[in-house]
């Protein structure tokens, strides 16, 4: 026990903590620049002098730690005198543009200067000059103001791992830059916004357009652009956003946004919204009211019903929509419509992979909290950049790796690199053998019992040496090695897995190799969650086999469960998959599809082929807040609302709950409300007055949500709620044990491979409405490796044809040395220039997941605009 | 273009260190040496060789002196003009740079020649007027040998 005593209060410690935190503790405020809760102490700023008995000199008490009887003065006269001086020198060169500076009001050195500050300076001489850099689209440096605090920097290379800024020259002229000096080379996660405590890093987006007290509304909501749902304010003002900032407790990011979550917010005011409800006759789309365009629709389908049968009308939800929707969704398609066929893209990968986890290891296997990932002694990352899907996820592996912890990222991950200690690079989509020979390996060296069910499934996996890896992916045998070795020295390791692993031929190889590596290492798992809500429908039920709950419908005495709560049967075999929907559209099986906010057209492989499945259709119902390419082809467009416009809650990939809450009013409706309306015109009364009615009733009728409210979603609302957690039976039975040579399948001789690329600057295809993301990375390119380059000729900036059986893309090319050598990457991002339009449908058959790999390309250099150079 | 003895010489230097950053300042003068001055290619590319960020690079190399961002001519003449060397004449010898080779301190000759930085004092008051050419040491300068000194670089 440590007894302190700081302006004559006694604070009792257990562990010794740096005087300024015992201060905090107790709460006595002490002053300070250069310090930050999320930044290791520096001891720049000498704001936080304090006098400490029996030592000569004032001492930094952000640096200093307590000692038992330590008796410490924050306020004598000396301190404050100190901080006066401390004060003059910096305001020696800060300008004092106060008046006009966007800080002004929530200034750091503004609110210490007032209290502290000497209201005139001694010093004669003119301040330093350096003009503000607009060089940057987004971030506006001005460095008359910067007081060298290096928070910034720290912040950048400590913590976000992007070492974009340093603190060039010295003295006087002591500037943070980017390398180029102008426009920054960075992730802009815009978090040394966060810290600068004064105006010298400041975003252009909402340059002069406020004063922070001015901001009349703070909602308190988490981010929507990917699945890790970091906790976030919009603060606004009329009936705008005016800036994003994260929340500094709480939540899973702890105060870190990344730039989409930060900047991306402006796509809610742009031109294209829609605004109204559209009915298309006669190929023409022409405004109409609310009731017009919800009896329209209910009209339709009850015909279709009728005539058709409740089998032949489909729903797809987006990853977009809230809890509330997916579940109103689809109570509407089992209870109204007769319909399990009922899904949406989180069926691209995250939820077979979670099914098959759960089916392994029981439920709620995927649901750890990200914080853990720092903790472990090992991670091991594949199927896609975590950095760039979830980055603030990725954050956390960083952070891993920040403290020695071994990270082995298996390919193409841009963001790890220089993060991760082992970073074996197999020939484009070859992991099956690589993983494989670790599983094989790792086998050998921690022996298994075949005892348990799974063990002697796993002992069944054929085994692969890693000679035959090294043969079939070009990882070195002694690289898979040492990988194996660090992975069978580690007691508690995560394992992160990106989707892409699982959208492949041998995706169900893959899961069964994965589950496998975390057996035989006693490992988390982390499933990467592109949308922001592909847990919460998958928990509410939007999956064409399972009820809200997480549980079969199969399942008797479940759906009896809800067929009693909802009055109505419900059909009891499952129905069809997102994939199967678009086949059966084209084969006309299904006559009426039914989309909440799905972009399918180019979220989905082979836009001519979902373009004309979707074509075929008698009826497309599409909410969504933008006329896209698919709400084009659809019968009635109703205006959804965005993320900041509505209430609602998300369940992120920790299984974690949280609010959306409503920054700003939409013209469009929510999804939940639009269904109960359309649903009550059908003669199926749902009665949800508010998102919150709704909660209320999947509280009451699911059992994993039982008795949730939103007041429990404020905290740590984490997995399994007040619920009762199902531990699943081991169900083996479908696991089909994958062949030898399915494993060691080789990639074709001379042929060039097409991947999908995940931008960190881009999110689906919504992020091109951003006027501020589409300043960061503004075009469609793919990305080569420096070998296929060279052979093609290819430089940086060249013009290329990149085409398969599908199509063909004319697209910039950028030069990466660490892409697999046959292969060209690709992002989906930019609708009719983004690979899905030119990759072929195919279907893995046992997971029901698209599959992206096995797509052969050829390019072609365009020398200029018409002429093409064929190599 | 780092050339490939830099580049070797590089690597070895990163071999004799427990880190990355620690490597940085020896392979900067490394490459100073080659070029004459650290252009941001080859800041990056040093950068690129020893796993540094190239912003922690250029925060590295700008806070030392001896460090130089803008190219310079062949030959680096360092004059001292501190009290003793200014007592013994050494602003004359500026003058004479300036009438004889156009050299302005911070400047360049037309032709490339010399680069001309003025110093504070470099150790040789005994000794003053004094400078360093490159690495060479030049003290007890008169208007005559400073002439003949630089003659003898060409």
């Amino acid at each position: 026990m440590i007894t302190v005593t700081i302006n004559r209060k006694k604070i009792n410690l257990e562990k010794p903590v740096t005087i300024l935190k015992a201060a905090r503790m107790a709460g006595i405020e002490i002053p300070t620049l250069c310090n930050h809760e999320m930044l290791e102490p520096f001891g720049g700023c000498r704001l936080c002098l304090v006098e400490i008995e029996k030592m000569p000199r004032l001492q930094t008490s952000c640096t200093q730690y307590v000692t038992d009887g330590m008796v410490v003065w924050t306020e004598t006269e000396k301190v404050v005198e100190a901080r006066k001086a401390m004060l003059e020198f910096l305001l020696i060169n800060h300008a004092l543009d106060c008046p006009y500076c966007d800080k002004a009001g929530e200034c750091d050195l503004q609110d210490v200067t007032a209290k502290y500050g000497p209201a005139t300076g001694r010093f004669a001489e003119g301040k330093r000059r350096h003009p503000e850099s607009f060089d940057d689209p987004i971030i506006v440096r001005n460095m008359e103001r910067c007081i060298s605090c290096t928070r910034c920097v720290r912040m950048c290379s400590k913590v976000q791992g992007a070492y974009a800024i340093s603190m060039v020259n010295r003295s006087s002229k002591t500037f943070v830059e980017p390398f180029s000096g102008g426009r920054y080379d960075c992730e802009y996660c815009g978090n040394c916004l966060t810290v600068c405590p004064v105006g010298a890093i400041m975003s252009r987006m909402h340059r002069h357009t406020y004063r922070p007290w001015q901001i009349e509304k703070e909602a308190d909501t988490v981010c929507s652009f990917c699945g890790v749902g970091c906790s976030m304010v919009l603060q606004v003002r009329g009936n705008s956003i005016v800036r994003a900032v994260p929340r500094e407790t709480g939540g899973s990011n702890k105060g870190l946004l990344c730039n989409r979550g930060r900047f991306g917010y402006d796509y809610v005011v742009s031109s294209g919204r829609l605004d109204s409800p559209m009915i298309k006759r006669d190929g023409k789309f022409r405004r109409a009211s609310w009731s017009e365009a919800f009896t329209y629709i209910a009209g339709r389908l009850k015909k279709i019903k009728e005539d058709s049968g409740g089998n032949s009308i489909a729903g797809i939800v987006s990853g977009r929509c809230t809890n509330e929707d997916g579940y109103v969704f689809q109570k509407f398609m089992r209870a109204v419509l007769g319909s399990n066929n009922i899904d949406s893209v989180a069926s691209f990968g995250y939820a077979q992979a979670q099914r098959f986890f759960e089916g392994i290891f029981g439920q709620g296997v995927t649901a750890n909290s990200m914080r853990g990932i720092p903790n472990s002694d090992g991670v091991f990352v594949v199927g896609g950049d975590p950095t760039a899907v979830n980055p603030v996820l990725g954050l956390q592996i960083r952070a891993a790796a920040g403290k020695g912890v071994p990270v082995t990222a298996v390919g193409y991950m841009p963001g790890l690199k220089i993060f991760a200690a082992n970073r074996p690079m197999p020939k484009p989509f070859t992991e099956t053998a690589l993983l494989s020979a670790m599983v094989t390996e790792l086998r050998n060296i921690k022996g298994i019992s075949g005892k348990g069910l799974f063990d002697k499934l796993i002992k069944d996996i054929p085994p692969v040496s890693l000679g035959e890896a090294e043969e079939v992916c070009g990882v070195p045998s002694k690289d898979i090695r040492s990988a194996v070795d660090a992975l069978s020295r580690m007691t508690n390791p995560s394992i992160v897995i990106g989707m892409d692993i699982i959208r492949r031929t041998e995706g169900q190889a893959n899961l069964l190799l994965l589950a496998a590596l975390v057996s035989l290492l006693n490992s988390r798992i982390y499933l990467l969650s592109e949308l922001p809500n592909e847990q919460g429908l998958t928990d509410m039920g939007c999956l064409p086999d399972m009820l809200p709950g997480g549980r079969h419908l199969t399942v008797e005495s479940f759906r009896r469960r809800y067929e009693e709560f909802f009055g109505v049967d419900i059909p009891s075999s499952p129905g069809m998959g997102i994939m199967e929907m678009i086949e059966a559209a084209h084969d006309k099986k299904i006559k009426a599809l039914y989309v909440m906010g799905e972009d399918l057209v180019y979220s989905m492989p082979d836009s001519a082929y979902v373009k004309a499945a979707l074509s075929k259709l008698d009826f497309l119902v599409m909410h969504d807040i933008f006329m896209t390419e698919t709400a084009g082809l659809a019968d009635v467009v109703i205006p959804s609302l965005s993320w900041s416009e509505k209430e609602g809650s998300y369940t992120n990939l920790e299984r974690r709950m949280q609010i959306v809450r409503k920054a700003v009013e939409g013209k469009g409706m929510e999804e939940w409300r639009a269904v109960s309306e359309i649903s009550r015109l059908l003669g199926f009364n749902m009665d949800y007055k508010s998102s919150g009615d709704v909660i209320a009733e999947i509280a009451k009728v699911s059992p994993l949500h039982k008795d949730i409210t939103y007041e429990d979603m404020t905290g740590e609302c984490m997995w399994p709620y007040k619920g009762e957690p199902l531990r699943h039976g081991i169900s083996l039975e479908d696991i089909e044990m994958p062949d030898k040579g399915s494993l060691l399948k080789r990639p074709e001789k001379d042929r060039i491979y097409i991947g999908v690329d995940k931008p960190l600057f881009h999110f689906e295809t919504l992020s091109r409405n951003s006027e501020a993301l589409s300043s960061i990375a503004p075009e469609p390119y793919m990305n080569v490796g420096k070998a296929l380059a060279g052979r093609l000729f290819l430089a940086e900036g060249d013009s290329a044809n990149v085409s398969t059986a599908a199509g063909s893309l004319k697209l910039s090319v950028r030069v990466d040395p660490d892409i697999p050598d046959n292969s060209v990457m690709v992002p989906d991002n930019f609708g009719d220039k983004g690979v899905y339009a030119i990759m072929q449908w195919k279907v893995n058959s046992a997971l029901k997941a698209p599959v992206t790999d096995a797509e052969g390309v050829t390019i072609k250099k365009m020398k200029h605009a018409a002429e093409e150079v064929a190599v | 273009m780092l050339s490939e003895n830099t580049v070797k010489e590089i690597g070895l230097i990163r071999s004799k260190y427990h880190d990355a950053q620690s490597s940085l300042l020896p392979a900067l003068y490394v490459v100073q040496r080659e070029h004459g001055w650290l252009s941001p290619e080859a800041l990056k590319e040093v950068g690129e060789i020893l796993n540094v960020p190239k912003a922690e690079v250029k925060g590295v190399s700008t806070f030392y002196a001896m460090f130089r961002h803008k190219p310079i001519g062949r030959h680096l003449i360092q004059l001292c003009t501190n009290v003793a060397c200014m007592i013994m004449g050494s602003e004359n010898l500026l003058n004479i740079l300036k009438d004889r080779y156009g050299l302005e301190p911070n400047g360049t000759t037309v032709d490339g020649r010399f680069s001309l930085v003025v110093m504070e004092c470099i150790g040789a008051c005994g000794t003053a007027p004094a400078m360093l050419v490159d690495t060479d040491f030049h003290d007890n300068l008169t208007e005559k040998r400073i002439t003949e000194i630089l003659e003898s670089y060409k």
